[in-house]
Order: C-alpha cells, then sequence, then structure tokens
C-alpha cells in the first residue's frame, strides 16, 4: 500500500507502518466495543453495525468507480465509518437509517473533499448529525439494556437534562454498560481496553482525549445542580459518548490539529462545548456536535499553533 | 433582437443569482420550503427586479454616484411596496405563506446586486432583459430547489402528501439542508457542464 | 446593567445564535468572500464597522424618532436607509484606502446594505431591548455592544469558513465541486453542527 503525501509542516514523524495498516488496527481496537454493544442490546445492535460497514463500503467503492478515482476500501477507512457511525446509533433503529446515514458520511462527509486526508469533519459524525437533523424520533429513541424486546428507556445524561436524579443506576452500571444509550458508546470498559491497544502501538496520545475527558469533568464539577462546586463529574464522564468520542472520534489524524499545542486547545474546545451543551443547551448529549465544531476550527487552529522553522524568527 | 435574448439568457443559465453568483441566499433558504411559495416568491422578486432595473437604468446619469446607494434603495423600497400591496388585495394566501420575506425583498442582494453590477451601467432595454433574466432564472432556480425540498423534506407535491410509509429528512426542512441541496445542484450542474465540454 | 448580561450578549450573539451559522442571515457575502483569510477578515471588519455605527443610529432613530411620532410601522424602511448611508460610507473609505481591495469585493461591498445581518441586528436591537415602546435599562449600551457582537460572530463564521477553504486549496478536490458547492455544502455542516445549540437556556 502506498504512503500519501502528507502536506503539513516540518518535522515529519515517518512510521514504518503505512496509513492502512493504523486504520486496521483502530478497527480491531473498536471490536471490544460493539461486542459489548451487541451483548448489552441484542441481535439488532448487531445488524445495525453490519449494515453499516457494508453501506460505507459500497458508497466508497460506487462512488471513486463513477469518479475514475482509485479504490481505496482496502485501507479501513470506509469500515471505520460505518462501524462509528454505527456505535453512534441507537441499537433498535429502522434498517434504512444506518444505510442512508451511511451513504451520507461517505459521500457528503468524505468524498467530496477528495477522499480520505482531505475532509475536514469526521464522517462518521456528519452522518450522525444529519441523521439526527433528519429523524430524531428514531433517534432518540433508546432501548434499556439486557432487554432483548426493546422496552423503551431514556439514557442517563436525558434524564439528568429533565431533571430526573440518578438514584437508579451506579458508577459500575455506566461503566459496564448497563444502561440505555447508542451501541458503541455506552460499555466504558471495552472502549478503555480498545484505547489502552491504540496508546501502546503509540497511535494515538493523551493530548486530545485526557485534556477532553477533564475539562468536561471540570465544568460539571463546577456548575453542579445543587449550587457550584457540587457537580458529579464523575457521572457526566461515564454517560452519554464522552469516552467513545474522545478516544476514538476526537483523535481522527485528519480532522484534529497537527502539533501538540494544536490539539490540546482542540481538546478544550471540545470539553467546554460538550459541556455547555449538556449543562444549558437543549439537548442532553453534545459530544458529536463539539466535535464537529472544532473540526471546522481546525485549519485555523493549524495555522496559528505551526511549529516555526528551525532557524527563522 | 438576439443581443437582448442573450441577456435574459444569462440570468437564467450562465449567471443565475442563486447558483453561479450566490446572490438572494437568505431568502432563498428561507421560502423554498414549498414549490407553491417559490413561484409566488420568485414572480414578485421578478416584478421588483424588473420596475428597479428599468427606473436605475433611467435615473443613472441624474444620481450622483456618492449617493446612489440611498437612492437606488428609495426605489427598490418603492417597487417592493407595490408588490405587496398587489399581494395583500389579489392574493392575500400567498401573502400569508411569504410572511416577512415580501417586505424583505428589499434586502434581497439580487436586486441591489443588478442595480450596482449592471442597470447603473446599461441602457434601459439592456436592464429591461437583465431583470427579465435574472427574475427567472431565480424563479426557476426556487422552483428547483423547493420541489426537492418539499418531496423529501416533507413528503409532499404542492402541499399533497403523498405515499403514506414514506419518513421524510427534516433537515431538507431547516435551512442547513437548502444549503446542502443548492450545493449538490451546483455540483451536478458543473458535472453536466464538464461533460458538455468534452 | 450587569455583567451577566453582558456576557450573555456576547455568548449568544458570537456562538450560540451565531448571525450566519444558526440564523443563517449574510450568507451572500459568507459564500462569495470567504475563499481567502484575508479578504474575509477585511469583509469582517467593514460588517462589524456598520452593523456597530447601524445599531447606534437605528436605536436614536427608533427612540426619539418612531416611537414618539408614532411611526414604527417605518421602522424597516428607515433602517434600510440608515444602513445604505453608513455603507456608502464605508466604500468611499475603502476606495481610498486600499483600491485592491475594494476591486475585489466587487459588488459585495455595497452589497453589506443588503446584508440581512445588518438589518436583523436593528431589527433585534429594537425587539429586545425596547418593551412596549420604552427602552429598558441600559438599552442603548446592550443594543450597540450586541450590534459589536453581531459582527464578531459574522467575523468567527468567515475566518471558520476562510481557514477550511484555504486548507482545502491544497487539495485536489473533484472538479465538479470545487469553491462555490462545496462551499455550501461545508456552510451546510457547519450549521447542522451548530444545531447543537438549540434550545439553549443560561
Amino acid at each position: 500500500m502506498k504512503d500519501r503525501l502528507i502536506v503539513s509542516v516540518s518535522p515529519h514523524l515517518h512510521k514504518d507502518e503505512s496509513v492502512s495498516k493504523i486504520m486496521w488496527l483502530v478497527v480491531a481496537s473498536l471490536i471490544p466495543a460493539g461486542a459489548a454493544g451487541v451483548f448489552i442490546f441484542g441481535i439488532s445492535a448487531l445488524s445495525v453495525i453490519i449494515l453499516g460497514v457494508v453501506s460505507a463500503i459500497a458508497t466508497e467503492v460506487i462512488l471513486q468507480i463513477l469518479t475514475k478515482r482509485k479504490i481505496t476500501i482496502l485501507d479501513g477507512s470506509a469500515v471505520i465509518t460505518g462501524i462509528l457511525l454505527a456505535y453512534n446509533l441507537p441499537p433498535q433503529v429502522p434498517f434504512w437509517i444506518p444505510i442512508i446515514g451511511a451513504i451520507f458520511s461517505i459521500a457528503i462527509g468524505k468524498q467530496v473533499f477528495g477522499g480520505l486526508g482531505q475532509n475536514i469533519f469526521n464522517p462518521a459524525l456528519v452522518g450522525r448529525v444529519f441523521l439526527m437533523a433528519s429523524w430524531p424520533r428514531y433517534m432518540t429513541s433508546f432501548t434499556q439494556p439486557f432487554n432483548y424486546d426493546a422496552v423503551t428507556s431514556a439514557t442517563p445524561l436525558a434524564l439528568l437534562k429533565k431533571g430526573k436524579l440518578f438514584e437508579n443506576i451506579s458508577y459500575l452500571d455506566l461503566f459496564l454498560g448497563k444502561r440505555g444509550g447508542c451501541i458503541g458508546e455506552v460499555c466504558i470498559l471495552a472502549l478503555l481496553l480498545g484505547a489502552i491497544l491504540l496508546f501502546i502501538k503509540g497511535y494515538i496520545s493523551w493530548h486530545i482525549p485526557i485534556p477532553y475527558i477533564l475539562t468536561v469533568g471540570v465544568f460539571a464539577y463546577i456548575f453542579g445542580p445543587k449550587g457550584l462546586l457540587s457537580g458529579d463529574w464523575l457521572f457526566h464522564i461515564l454517560s452519554g459518548g464522552l469516552i467513545l468520542g474522545a478516544f476514538f472520534m476526537a483523535t481522527d489524524y485528519v480532522t484534529s490539529p497537527l502539533t501538540r499545542k494544536g490539539q490540546v486547545i482542540f481538546a478544550v474546545g471540545c470539553g467546554i462545548i460538550t459541556a455547555i451543551i449538556r449543562l444549558w443547551g437543549g439537548y442532553p448529549e453534545g459530544v458529536s456536535y463539539a466535535i464537529l465544531m472544532m473540526n471546522a476550527a481546525t485549519p485555523i487552529i493549524d495555522r496559528y499553533t505551526k511549529n516555526r522553522v528551525y532557524g527563522a524568527g | 433582437m438576439k443581443k437582448f435574448f442573450n441577456e435574459f439568457l444569462k440570468g437564467i443559465i450562465r449567471e443565475n443569482p442563486t447558483f453561479v453568483l450566490a446572490l438572494g441566499l437568505c431568502p432563498t433558504l428561507a421560502v423554498s420550503v414549498s414549490v407553491t411559495n417559490g413561484i409566488g416568491m420568485g414572480i414578485a422578486a421578478t416584478f421588483v427586479l424588473l420596475g428597479s432595473n428599468i427606473i436605475i437604468a433611467l435615473i443613472k446619469n441624474i444620481v450622483p454616484a456618492r449617493i446612489r446607494i440611498p437612492c437606488y434603495i428609495v426605489v427598490i423600497a418603492t417597487f417592493v411596496t407595490i408588490a405587496e400591496m398587489t399581494m395583500k388585495a389579489y392574493s392575500p394566501a400567498l401573502n400569508r405563506a411569504l410572511g416577512i420575506y415580501v417586505p424583505l425583498i428589499v434586502v434581497n442582494c439580487i436586486v441591489l446586486g443588478r442595480a450596482e453590477a449592471y442597470a447603473q451601467k446599461q441602457s434601459v432595454l439592456n436592464s429591461f432583459f437583465d431583470g427579465l433574466g435574472m427574475g427567472v432564472g431565480f424563479t426557476l432556480a426556487l422552483i428547483l430547489i423547493s420541489a426537492i425540498r418539499e418531496f423529501f423534506g416533507a413528503g409532499t407535491i404542492f402541499g399533497r402528501a403523498l405515499f403514506k410509509s414514506f419518513e421524510p429528512a427534516f433537515v431538507l426542512g431547516m435551512p442547513s439542508g437548502a444549503l446542502l441541496v443548492i450545493g449538490l445542484l451546483l455540483g451536478f450542474f458543473n458535472l453536466l457542464k464538464m461533460r458538455k465540454e468534452e | 446593567m450587569s455583567a451577566a448580561q453582558f456576557l450573555s450578549i456576547f455568548i449568544s450573539a458570537v456562538f450560540i445564535y451565531n448571525v450566519i451559522l444558526s440564523r443563517f442571515l449574510g450568507l451572500c457575502s459568507f459564500i462569495a468572500i470567504s475563499k481567502e483569510t484575508k479578504p474575509a477578515l477585511a469583509m469582517s471588519l467593514s460588517v462589524v464597522f456598520v452593523t456597530t455605527m447601524s445599531s447606534i443610529i437605528t436605536w436614536l432613530i427608533y427612540r426619539f424618532l418612531l416611537i414618539p411620532f408614532g411611526l414604527t410601522y417605518l421602522r424597516t424602511i428607515s433602517f434600510i436607509l440608515v444602513i445604505a448611508t453608513f455603507v456608502q460610507f464605508v466604500e468611499m473609505v475603502t476606495r481610498k484606502v486600499s483600491p485592491a481591495m475594494y476591486r475585489f469585493f466587487g459588488i459585495y461591498l455595497p452589497l453589506i446594505t443588503v446584508n440581512c445581518a445588518v438589518m436583523g441586528v436593528a431589527v433585534l436591537n429594537s425587539d429586545m431591548f425596547f418593551v412596549q415602546g420604552k427602552p429598558v435599562a441600559g438599552s442603548f449600551v446592550y443594543a450597540t455592544f450586541q450590534g459589536i457582537c453581531v459582527g464578531l460572530g459574522y467575523t468567527l463564521a468567515m475566518l471558520l469558513m476562510s481557514g477550511i477553504r484555504e486548507r482545502l486549496e491544497l487539495c485536489s478536490i473533484p472538479k465538479a465541486v470545487k469553491d462555490f458547492p462545496l462551499a455550501f455544502i461545508i456552510a451546510s455542516i457547519m450549521s447542522l453542527s451548530f444545531l447543537g445549540f438549540n434550545g439553549f437556556k443560561f
């Protein structure tokens, strides 16, 4: 697999592995979360994941044939987009939701920009936000965990937004995934296992996930429901799509800043926006929107945190 | 005669105000949710465009350049008021549907844009055909965009619902969806243009 | 007047209800002038100036002319005339100071007159800071500040968009969507992401 030319400021890091090897390892690191999702929510979750992945691959192939560009599905990036989109969907969505979402993610989120490496926005999140705006009813119908008959339930963050206290759910429940939510976001344990794999291999660094999560925690703690400094930061960190987003979506190479300093700024920005949407916005969860907004800011962040060329200035 | 026809055609395709010049976007986004609204707005805007282009071309030598913008606005506002009163009298339902966007034709970039770019430099007859072409181009763009948005975003045509089981994509009823439709349509037209050139 | 109110106006105007990405006003120049950062910032500066000055003048007109004489129905037309005058002024200055920039802007400079953002903030000020024909406490200062902030919100959107489009210049975009089509699609995605701020309550 040819290495792509990376347009960025020097110094360039030369990994001995190609882009596709990184991608497929990311796929591997995502498997525990998906397996957990299927275990918690049943077979419908598996079909959502499969539909998402297959649609993503098919869309990319078809578009690349039509535009006479090289077919790149073997680099694994379409698979990642399909997986991440599916992980951001409720387990019982109608079959056409992941299909349309994946088509939109690949076509509008990625190929319209010219393909991998050139997209500005995280493709999976582009698809998710499109689905959310188009079919909100389906995108906000969640089911109870371990109840394969699809009994509806609200997610912990949704309950929080309505002002209902979270008495019935323990931190352990949140950590293991015993709660309503999207397929790939609920099992924190599985997500962290995958993230550790990526850390060990050096494919992600702490500069994005940790500041992101810390910022959300700090805001949640300060602006607690019962006055200042009373917030339940652990609840916020373990709920919603924060862990999934911080480790697997905000860290996407293409759509996040190049420099370490830029990455921290990016992460803190994501954290602030996520926190204020959760605390004061109309929606219970803000991770998708926050990451997309900061994706838009990434070119500007890169511009103003450029590394100095040695010998100049 | 052919020259005038070219001026007219220019506004429809080559310099379509919505797709090529990126003018008049705010009302386009808001009004293009249904085809009937699109047609209504298009006709009203065309009327204003014609009126203002003609008058401005007539007075262009009298108006000092330093105060031309406020003067043009007065001319445009006059025609908008005429259009609004006519609509209220003969088509009150449409007037209600278009709401504040009728008086807001005053701030429709297309009208002032054509006055600035064309009518103040060209003859009255040329300005007439330019205004006509731009107005028709704008109307056609509105019809096309609102047809897509109405069908896929609300599942209706001319207000009549179609299949029962069709789940419309609400985003198309929102301005974000309108921007998407415009972008994709524009890309599609460019594609056609590229194919034609081969 | 309180600091909280100022903070609220700032955050609302610049981020939560961003004039371009949430209210969809001022789109024509947003799509047309956002290809490079320098012209984008120059246009933004002009817009900030016009929104601020027209916020001031339209407030004064509303307070001392339209309300006392019962002429509030003339709001739209009087506001637009004020704005038109200021834009004419900006145009004269730009022409003198930087003829290159003046030529670059083309018709989009006089089009600030009909930039819905400018008209929008003037109307918003008179709606928000007058109650039943009387100005609220601190009305004038709030209105002016909001004028500045809406201009800043416009600047933010232009800055983001021009950064994105400049980066895309380095990439091989499919020819059919180069420039405007992609700009519309980017605007669409950006505004979709700003939907996250819906329903905000401080």
